[in-house]
């Protein structure tokens, strides 16, 4: 009894928060939180600015025979062989008349959908124009590194998976160095809660992972052809191996946890060799999807 | 003197001489080959130059434009290929024969007038260029000895052949012949 009443002292003397503060902290918190995620969505989901393609016609061939665009795009034909051409739409949507040898014909394609076309005094000749709809969705993945901003940030629901695998990306890439920063600080400064943090971010990178790699597959099944075979290759593979190291990694780490122990050097070494691969994986990634 | 003797020797050799000529004509040289692409263009843009003069169907005008326009071009990368690789072009039986039939068909057409002018001349050019098609897929690309004329054969000359054809096919359905 006496010692609940020397706690109670004790306790009175401790500095305490009042409620309402800790009731603000935590909505300050929240708020910012959501700011943030909602700042990160709308940077994700802004729809592309406008690009220019490029057609080119020689020795009685449209190169690309198939070309995907945006609602918007500029479609610019030119003409490097030596006989007159023309753009004629199947559905009769556009003609461009005789381009001429040394000549362009540029046009901004207006609807979605394949358009077929043919060149009229040489019918032979045949390709197609596959119109996206505007803003992200459909098998271009790649934004072009010259485009302008539009000015306007547009939110919009995530869809398509070319906007899923960046979104879950960043939790990827973020989690797991951290943790590892959080384990090293830990031993610097002798906190539990570095190391507490150690543990969570590595649970979490743990959990997340899976539908990153998930929506990378999801959105090579859309795009497939479009993306360089070699870098797709290691990128798809390399990432899936990852989601297993991260699995491998957070059981590692809970058992440390669970014994309240101090991650050992082999632990932080293996961490290491993962966030090395992550680097690299982030790097074939940033390499399709910038065109570096 | 043996006259039925005499003058059956002759034919004789008269008919190795043109068989062995058209034997040779089975496998043209790039001279030959050339002389007989050239031959080709300049009979069509003969005679769809006195189409343009007396047709007055637009489709028509439109298609006999293209012919000249495309086949100047096609003769003057010819000839300039033909430069480039050194080939000097050959007359031949199967040129010599091209011509013939042009003269003929040029004499036919200058005698009509109107629809009827209309559907001979693409009639013939669909004929024409099939029959161009033919030689230069069975024998003149085959044969082609020098890379180059090869290649222009193949991927410049053919598939402007083959659009012409199609071309000509197209107007010739929309004149309901």
């Amino acid at each position: 009894m006496a010692q609940g009443h020397e706690d109670a002292e004790r306790s009175d003397r401790l500095p305490v928060c009042p409620l309402s503060w800790v009731r603000l902290h935590r909505a300050c918190l929240l708020i910012l939180t959501i700011l943030i995620l909602a700042l990160q969505f709308a940077v994700q989901s802004a729809p592309a600015a406008n690009s220019h393609h490029v057609v080119v016609i020689n020795q009685l061939r449209y190169q690309p025979p198939s070309l995907t665009v945006r609602v918007g795009d500029e479609i610019e034909w030119k003409n490097e062989g030596i006989f007159s051409h023309t753009v004629t739409a199947n559905d009769g949507s556009f003609d461009s008349g005789l381009i001429d040898p040394g000549h362009s014909w540029q046009m901004t394609i207006k609807k979605t959908g394949t358009i077929a076309y043919h060149c009229r005094p040489h019918p032979n000749m045949t390709a197609e124009l596959i119109v996206q709809g505007p803003g992200g969705q459909g098998t271009q993945p790649q934004p072009r590194p010259t485009q302008e901003a539009r000015g306007l940030l547009h939110w919009r629901i995530p869809k398509s998976p070319e906007q899923f695998h960046p979104i879950l990306v960043n939790f990827t890439v973020a989690l797991v160095p951290l943790a590892l920063l959080g384990d090293v600080l830990g031993r610097i400064f002798r906190r539990a809660a570095f190391y507490a943090a150690g543990f969570w971010m590595v649970l979490y990178a743990a959990v997340i992972t899976p539908f990153t790699a998930a929506a990378g597959w999801w959105w090579k099944s859309q795009v497939g052809h479009n993306v360089p075979a070699q870098i797709i290759a290691v990128h798809q593979w390399l990432g899936t191996s990852i989601v297993v190291l991260f699995v491998i990694l957070a059981i590692w780490r809970g058992r440390i946890y669970k014994r309240d122990a101090t991650p050992s050097w082999s632990y932080l070494g293996y961490a290491l060799l993962v966030v090395v691969a992550l680097v690299y994986q982030g790097s074939l990634g940033g390499a399709m999807a910038f065109g570096l | 003197m043996n006259y039925p003797k005499i003058l059956t020797v002759v034919l004789a050799v008269t008919a190795s001489l043109a068989i062995v000529t058209t034997a040779h004509a089975q496998a043209p040289s790039d001279p030959q080959i050339v002389g007989i692409v050239q031959a080709a263009n300049r009979i069509d843009i003969n005679t769809s130059t006195i189409a343009l003069s007396k047709t007055t169907n637009s489709q028509v005008k439109e298609f006999a434009n293209q012919m000249v326009t495309d086949h100047t071009t096609l003769e003057k990368a010819v000839s300039d290929l033909a430069k480039k690789e050194h080939i000097t072009p050959e007359t031949s039986a199967t040129s010599n024969q091209l011509n013939r039939q042009a003269t003929a068909e040029d004499k036919k057409l200058r005698s009509l007038s109107g629809a009827a002018f209309d559907r001979e001349y693409i009639s013939h050019e669909v004929a024409f260029h099939q029959a161009v098609i033919q030689a230069a897929t069975t024998t003149l690309i085959p044969n082609a000895k020098n890379a180059e004329l090869k290649s222009a054969l193949q991927n410049t000359a053919a598939p402007l052949l083959q659009g012409h054809l199609q071309h000509a096919q197209q107007v010739e359905k929309s004149l309901g012949s």
